[in-house]
């Protein structure tokens, strides 16, 4: 099995929100629960509440997002996307998403397993009344499931398991 | 429903005859979506389907959304609802709201002109407008008695920037008059009753195009197009396709194949069936869409189509 080349990356944002439409909020810290998801967030298994939700998905309990890529949009597209308005929980910086399908990696203490790369929608449009759908295509971040929880705090280290 | 937005009813209260101001909130008090001045919110009514609310608080108030509502003699269900039913503390759920009538950021001078409950949109217009230091003045025209929402309007009256037109107790005011010439810079709105809106439409007739806008209550009768022909409808995520006949909705139509559309007034003012469109010629028989997002999008309930063939994505 291929493995990522050595990476070492960071917590550069955190945000949740806990229904549907609302806007993400920034956070200091996160409680992730293994097996169902984010204290507070709408996509948290037993408590869904999310745009989404009524399509259930066990590896959608924390949702990533590399600050690399709202730079490659700004760069490509001149769109300004703010860590906020991604919708996705952790915003990272060094740490190459799109490579880690299928692969467990910590973010803090907690471990978590990457089970599908995110993709785009238009409902992020319908929210930012921005054509953004194009522009997120491939780089649109990373869905994982929680295999042991924690707190993860900005500024944490991501790096491989 | 995590397909909507759940608000709770925080505070309820008269806002004039026959009017009742609701201020909705996230039932936690979260940060609600951003919204523009002059947009609307459609309030899912039980058992009625969605109605559309300008919002008339500071947009600048992230979290709450004030509506006003005048209790309509012929409503068709939803003044009525939000007038005798809800109570603080209820839930009621709306979609994301939309904004079909937004200001002119690029004008040096704002000219409003409301008719009654029209007022509302201008509310949420005024504070940004005067933050950002523009020059500007709203016409309110009304029938007797306090105007509407008048403590909103009071502090606006007292700056002379709100000019109160009491149609009871002197002569109408010209629209013409009001308004005067167009001249660079200016920016006009109107939002009342049909008959407000064709007279403000005959004094902006020479006006340059977008210079003047409308936002209308109810839905203006579309004349039937004597040019209306059929076309096979095609839905891209599926590849489902119907025939659609001469005239007919195309909203139902998607409906017919298990789109999930949403719809409001279901006559082109509103903004709620806006789809994306990807290959065919549609008519655009809608009063909201700009002309430069008609180039990928259309109003699903009074389009139509010039082409053998339309592709929707829907």
């Amino acid at each position: 099995m291929p493995t990522a080349p050595g990476w070492n990356g960071l917590v550069a944002h955190l945000h949740i929100t806990p229904r549907a439409f609302l806007p993400m909020q920034g956070q200091e810290s996160i409680a992730l629960v293994a097996g169902e998801g984010i204290v507070g967030d709408r996509y948290r298994i037993g408590v869904e509440q999310g745009f989404y939700s009524e399509k259930p998905e066990e590896g959608r309990q924390v949702t990533l997002f590399e600050a690399e890529a709202l730079e490659a949009i700004r760069r490509d597209y001149k769109i300004e996307l703010l860590p906020e308005e991604h919708r996705r929980n952790i915003t990272t910086r060094g740490v190459p998403l799109n490579w880690l399908v299928g692969q467990r990696f910590r973010i803090g203490p907690c471990l978590v397993e990457a089970t599908r790369l995110s993709i785009p929608c238009r409902h992020i449009e319908e929210i930012l009344g921005r054509e953004v759908f194009n522009p997120m295509v491939h780089r649109s971040g990373l869905n994982c499931r929680i295999l042991e929880g924690g707190t993860v705090r900005v500024g944490d280290a991501i790096r491989p398991e | 429903m995590p397909r909507h937005i759940t608000l709770r009813v925080v505070a309820a209260a008269e806002a004039g005859p026959g009017i009742r101001r609701l201020t909705l909130q996230d039932p936690d008090g979260w940060r609600l979506p951003r919204v523009r001045p002059g947009a609307h919110l459609d309030l899912q009514v039980p058992g009625v389907g969605p109605r559309a609310y300008s919002l008339c608080g500071d947009p600048a108030e992230e979290d709450r959304w004030v509506i006003a509502v005048r209790r309509e003699a012929t409503s068709r269900g939803g003044s009525a609802w939000l007038h005798e039913a809800l109570r603080p503390g209820d839930m009621v759920a709306s979609a994301m709201p939309r904004c079909t009538f937004p200001l002119e950021e690029a004008a040096t001078h704002h000219v409003m002109i409301a008719g009654g409950i029209g007022v509302t949109p201008f509310l949420s217009m005024a504070p940004m407008l005067e933050r950002a230091g523009r020059s500007w003045v709203l016409h309110v025209l009304h029938r007797g008695g306090p105007p509407p929402c008048g403590d909103d309007l009071a502090p606006w009256a007292a700056l002379g920037r709100v000019v109160l037109h009491d149609t009871l107790s002197a002569p109408r005011p010209d629209l013409a008059t009001l308004l005067g010439p167009h001249r660079a810079g200016i920016q006009a709105y109107c939002c009342g009753p049909p008959a407000m809106l064709e007279g403000f439409a005959a004094a902006t007739i020479a006006w340059p195009a977008g210079a003047a806008r409308m936002e209308h209550f109810v839905p203006p009768a579309l004349p039937p197009d004597p040019d209306a022909r059929p076309y096979l409808l095609v839905r891209a995520a599926t590849g489902e396709s119907v025939e659609v006949a001469a005239g007919e909705s195309m909203l139902a139509a998607l409906r017919r194949m298990g789109a999930n559309v949403d719809s409001s007034c279901e006559g082109g003012i509103c903004g709620a069936c806006e789809i994306r469109w990807l290959e065919g010629e549609p008519i655009h028989r809608d009063l909201v869409l700009p002309a430069a997002r008609r180039a990928t999008h259309l109003m699903a309930c009074v389009a139509h189509c010039a082409s053998a063939r339309l592709v929707v994505e829907a």
